[in-house]
């Protein structure tokens, strides 16, 4: 029991290393920049349009949850502020992420982690390179900045998913639904859900590269740094918004703004 | 008598408790052909690795021309590890580039030779182990013995005064087993490069080899020219060259 709890907290720390020593190398311009950007464009083109669809769900989901609730009290035309809150503020943010997590996360950790396991990893570092610069850190930058271009846009796509499920299932026309949106969507709102992907796309990039960079023994391993970004990913993502949500509450209550 | 270029001084490396390897003394000479062999699992890879850079010793010092690399700068180490090319067990091809830029790589990252130089000293490489005809194709696209060629190319695209062979022949059929083996000798003896091999081909062992290094119960056992271990009665190597169990 305590050698599994030495092992869980050495592993956190060495994870939390990695983390900041990529964060530092992100910054000393050694890195390929047609690197970054093949990446970038690489997760964002690959992970479109399961986001578009997520995203595009998740606001229709929320529209239809709220009109049944809302609808006995007779405030249907505040559905679409209702509604586009939310999922700015905690739904849309929290699932995209989760897929994400599942998509590029586990791509990521399984591709590093038979790099690793063929020894394609010491190969680079053998001819004179380092594998950090070379390999991890263009995916890491790449990961956070489309990831965050995908939740943004997955949530953009969320409010005409929530329109469209509004105009079929509840009889209300575009025009309605937006109405109140800028009312009920404020700008306190709409940051929190920015931050939230920010935070989400730190979290998908640092535990996919460290678990796919840490993977040993052959492809039972590669198999268990995928299972193990998986469900760290979700885990970390959702203590995460637990988190930031709980920081920015504070933040606003102080400011007299809640 | 000259320095040598590597040298193992009491080497020990343990994982965790267990010893891969424990106080090893090795030395490469210039232009020196090293055979290192034993039963799987002795520390033969380690042994590899730990001359490439790639595994740290535990205990010991691993010096490259008397400078030991981790007291080094990073600059000098990167340096040191450059004069070396090294083709893995498992040949380690970056499995998402195509034949020519494997051997592209290392040029582009390292090199200050221009693109079109690049090229031409890739083709030549790809020519001299007749992969040339297949430099569009991926890794997974061509033959075991073709990566195997296409492994020594890359190892060789930085022109290294060491080249360190983690079983370049290992299942292989004996034409392309001995095709790799003169390709070695060849670019050796033309470039006067020191060599290390891994092999459990004896005959291929016996061919290649300046000395033959036995790897046993985590040491380096006996040391001697092919004449002389082939003459050698002392065990455990004797059994093992008869392929007995008791090595």
């Amino acid at each position: 029991m305590f050698k599994t709890i030495q092992f869980g907290l050495e592993s956190l720390g060495e994870a939390v290393l990695f983390f900041f020593h990529l964060m530092g190398l992100s910054f000393t311009g050694q890195v390929n920049g047609g690197q970054i950007f093949d990446q970038i464009w690489k997760v964002f083109l690959e992970s479109l349009p399961t986001t578009m669809l997520a995203g595009f769900f998740v606001g229709g989901i929320m529209t239809v949850q709220f009109s049944m609730q809302i609808e006995a009290f007779g405030a249907m035309s505040y559905l679409g502020g209702l509604a586009t809150s939310a999922t700015f503020r905690e739904v849309g943010p929290l699932l995209i992420a989760f897929l994400l997590s599942g998509k590029i996360g586990a791509f990521t950790a399984a591709e590093l982690g038979t790099m690793k396991v063929t020894e394609q990893i010491d190969a680079i570092r053998c001819l004179g390179s380092d594998p950090l610069i070379e390999v991890i850190v263009p995916r890491f930058i790449g990961i956070i900045v489309a990831s965050l271009f995908l939740l943004v846009f997955g949530l953009g796509l969320s409010v005409t998913g929530g329109m469209l499920m509004a105009y079929f299932f509840a009889n209300i026309n575009p025009d309605e639904y937006i109405r109140h949106i800028s009312s009920i969507v404020t700008i306190s709102s709409i940051f929190s859900g920015l931050f939230k992907c920010l935070t989400f796309s730190f979290v998908i990039a640092g535990i996919c590269t460290y678990m796919g960079y840490s993977t040993t023994g052959g492809a039972r391993g590669v198999g268990l740094s995928v299972i193990r970004t998986a469900v760290l990913s979700m885990v970390s993502i959702v203590v995460t918004d637990w988190l930031t949500s709980f920081l920015f509450n504070s933040v606003l209550q102080s400011m007299g703004k809640l | 008598m000259a320095s040598p270029i590597i040298e193992l001084d009491q080497v020990t490396v343990r994982f965790g408790e267990s010893p891969l390897l424990e106080d090893v003394n090795l030395q490469l000479e210039e232009g020196q052909c090293l055979v290192l062999l034993g039963p799987s699992g002795e520390g033969k890879t380690t042994l590899l690795k730990l001359m490439a850079g790639l595994q740290i010793p535990t205990k010991g010092r691993v010096l490259i021309h008397g400078i030991n690399p981790e007291e080094s700068s990073r600059k000098e180490r990167k340096k040191l590890f450059l004069e070396m090319g090294m083709l893995f067990q498992k040949n380690a091809l970056f499995d998402s580039m195509s034949v020519l830029e494997n051997v592209l790589f290392p040029m582009r990252e390292i090199s200050d030779l221009t693109e079109s130089e690049q090229h031409r000293l890739a083709s030549e490489l790809l020519e001299a182990v007749e992969l040339d005809h297949v430099k569009a194709l991926f890794p997974h696209e061509i033959s075991g013995g073709m990566q195997k060629r296409l492994g020594i190319a890359r190892a060789l695209s930085l022109k290294p005064r060491i080249v360190l062979y983690d079983d370049p022949t290992a299942g292989l059929d004996p034409i392309t087993s001995k095709r790799i083996a003169k390709l070695i000798k060849d670019l050796s003896k033309k470039e006067n490069v020191s060599t290390v091999i891994i092999t459990n081909d004896m005959m291929r062992a016996f061919q290649l080899a300046d000395n033959i290094v036995f790897v046993w119960n985590k040491q380096v056992d006996m040391i001697g020219s092919p004449e002389v271990a082939k003459s050698s009665q002392k065990e455990p190597f004797r059994s093992f060259l008869r392929g007995e169990n008791r090595a």
